[in-house]
């Protein structure tokens, strides 16, 4: 049985969660923690809502 | 949202595989190289051998005759030692997705300039001058960093989680596993106290500023939990603008950074002991590698200055038990209660963010149990030996090896953070935000040296001893 699909962040093209893409997006993450941390998990930046959201969220503007 | 589910399942993405985070996470890759060199010792040393001969560490020097020296009779050793890291970090960062040819250059002159770090810190006169080797290696870090400027090929070289992580799995191997039994359960008890009160402190005087909620705990957890890595758990699972991320990880470093040479010298200027300094240091520091620099530098104080009792280790034993078993491990649970009453509760934000209790786990340091498994296995090989026979037999062949390969493995840390630290970035950060984490960083160190110098103060004492 394949796994389900998911209507969420992790699949739109509006995500970005790449770790270099994320630690050169906030700089000084680096620093001092990592965005290959475990406790990052698969966060990352909406770049329509510029927030920085968890990747099973959903919104209307997926693309 | 018929239409999202339907676009999603256009796109139809396979959810990950959980097994997957085993190579594509720091914090696992640091239990694999952590326990990888604990695994080698351990058979080498149930056969009668040791890894020492490659667990090479600068000796104590008084004239540049002798550093000479010991580079000529111990070269090939640091030549193996720089091949072993090499393949161990090597590895870990290629399954990270960084290129092994940008890494392996980068680390090259990291090795390089820790290796020169650890020999000034083993000078006689070291002490005198206060040349303690994680202060040395931040402060040559941020001037290099905040005057050059570091070339982009180190970048890769620079992962400060990476090694920190590695250096807290192999120091497990040094703590035995009885110790944060004992220890643990009052770290969990000072870290909650403080964590909770300065959380809620940062928090109510962000709101009360005006600021948003969610930078609020951003802040409120960065501050209280475990630094940078708590503000990105939080301002993920409680969807935070990514300008409020930023300016919470700014401030969490600024903090961060004066701290590590803040909290030693009022430490050494109260003469506390290593293990109540190494305390109050693991409530009030905000991150895993500032702290364990300001730790390992008041380490270093015992024997060297005066009105300073302990053992040296014991700052940093501390420390770890404070912040990895009494602050970090709790972070996914605060990321999925701050989710909960970010949903339930807090103004929408346009994206609807599901609240999940699996948060506690994925979020969770995974590297905290490479660091609980090397104690108990350090512990187990321990057990046949009384003190004198652990003390002649044990310590030179197994545990200072691992000691060694620790340090080597902070000192890389503590030269990362300054090369990764640009002083420009705090400017961003706004007066509200700063006024509001201020007034929790003042009430945490009180609140962190109360119960560390007071409170708990027999007990870290006896750590110490």
């Amino acid at each position: 049985m394949s796994p389900p699909a998911l209507p969420a962040c992790l699949a739109c093209k509006h995500f970005k969660h790449a770790p270099a893409e994320l630690e050169a997006a906030l700089p000084g993450l680096s620093s001092l923690s990592s965005a290959y941390a475990a406790v990052r998990a698969d966060d990352g930046i909406c770049a329509v809502h510029q927030r920085y959201v968890t990747s099973t969220s959903v919104c209307p503007a997926f693309a | 949202m018929a239409e999202i589910a339907q676009t999603a399942a256009s796109r139809s993405i396979a959810r990950r595989s959980p097994w997957g985070d085993l190579f594509r996470k720091e914090d696992w890759w640091a239990i694999w190289i952590g326990l990888g060199l604990i695994a080698v010792a351990v058979a080498l040393f149930a056969g009668g051998g040791s890894i020492k001969w490659i667990a090479v560490a600068p000796q104590k020097w008084s004239h540049l005759a002798d550093v000479t020296l010991q580079l000529k009779q111990h070269g090939p050793q640091y030549a193996a030692l720089f091949v072993l890291w090499s393949v161990s970090f090597g590895i870990g960062a290629a399954a990270l997705g960084i290129k092994i040819s940008r890494f392996l250059p980068a680390f090259l002159l990291i090795y390089l300039a820790a290796g020169s770090i650890y020999f000034l810190g083993l000078w006689d006169q070291a002490a005198h001058y206060n040349l303690e080797p994680p202060l040395v290696a931040l402060g040559l870090g941020l001037l290099v960093s905040n005057t050059l400027g570091v070339p982009r090929w180190l970048d890769p070289g620079l992962r400060v989680e990476f090694y920190i992580k590695t250096g807290i799995v192999l120091l497990g191997a040094s703590l035995p596993l009885t110790l944060i039994a004992w220890a643990g359960p009052v770290a969990i008890v000072q870290a909650a106290i403080v964590s909770l009160a300065t959380f809620g402190v940062i928090y109510f005087a962000a709101v009360r500023l005006g600021l948003d909620r969610r930078l609020a705990a951003t802040l409120g957890t960065g501050g209280a939990v475990c630094g940078v890595s708590g503000a990105i758990a939080v301002g993920g699972a409680v969807g935070a603008k990514k300008e409020e991320v930023s300016v919470a990880i700014s401030l969490v470093v600024f903090w961060a950074i004066v701290m590590i040479f803040v909290l030693p010298l009022v430490a050494r200027a109260l003469s506390l002991s290593t293990g109540v300094a190494g305390a109050w240091i693991g409530t009030s520091e905000f991150a895993d590698a500032a702290g364990l620099a300001a730790a390992q530098t008041y380490g270093g104080y015992a024997g060297n200055v005066a009105g300073i009792a302990g053992n040296p280790d014991a700052a940093v034993s501390a420390f770890t038990l404070m912040k990895v078993i009494g602050r970090d491990m709790w972070i996914g649970v605060w990321a999925f209660v701050l989710s909960l009453i970010a949903t339930a509760r807090w103004e929408r934000t346009g994206i609807q963010s599901k609240s999940r209790a699996a948060e506690i786990w994925n979020r969770f340091p995974k590297f905290v149990l490479g660091f609980i498994v090397a104690s108990a296995v350090v512990t187990l090989v321990a057990r046949g030996f009384d003190y004198p026979a652990y003390k002649k037999e044990v310590v030179p062949a197994l545990v200072a090896p691992l000691q060694a390969f620790r340090t080597w493995a902070f000192t890389f840390a503590f030269l990362s953070i300054g090369l990764t630290t640009r002083i420009r970035e705090f400017a961003s950060i706004g007066a509200r935000p700063l006024v509001a984490f201020t007034i929790g960083v003042l009430v945490n160190v009180v609140l962190g040296f109360v119960l560390s110098t007071q409170v708990f103060n027999e007990f870290w004492n006896r750590l110490g001893q």
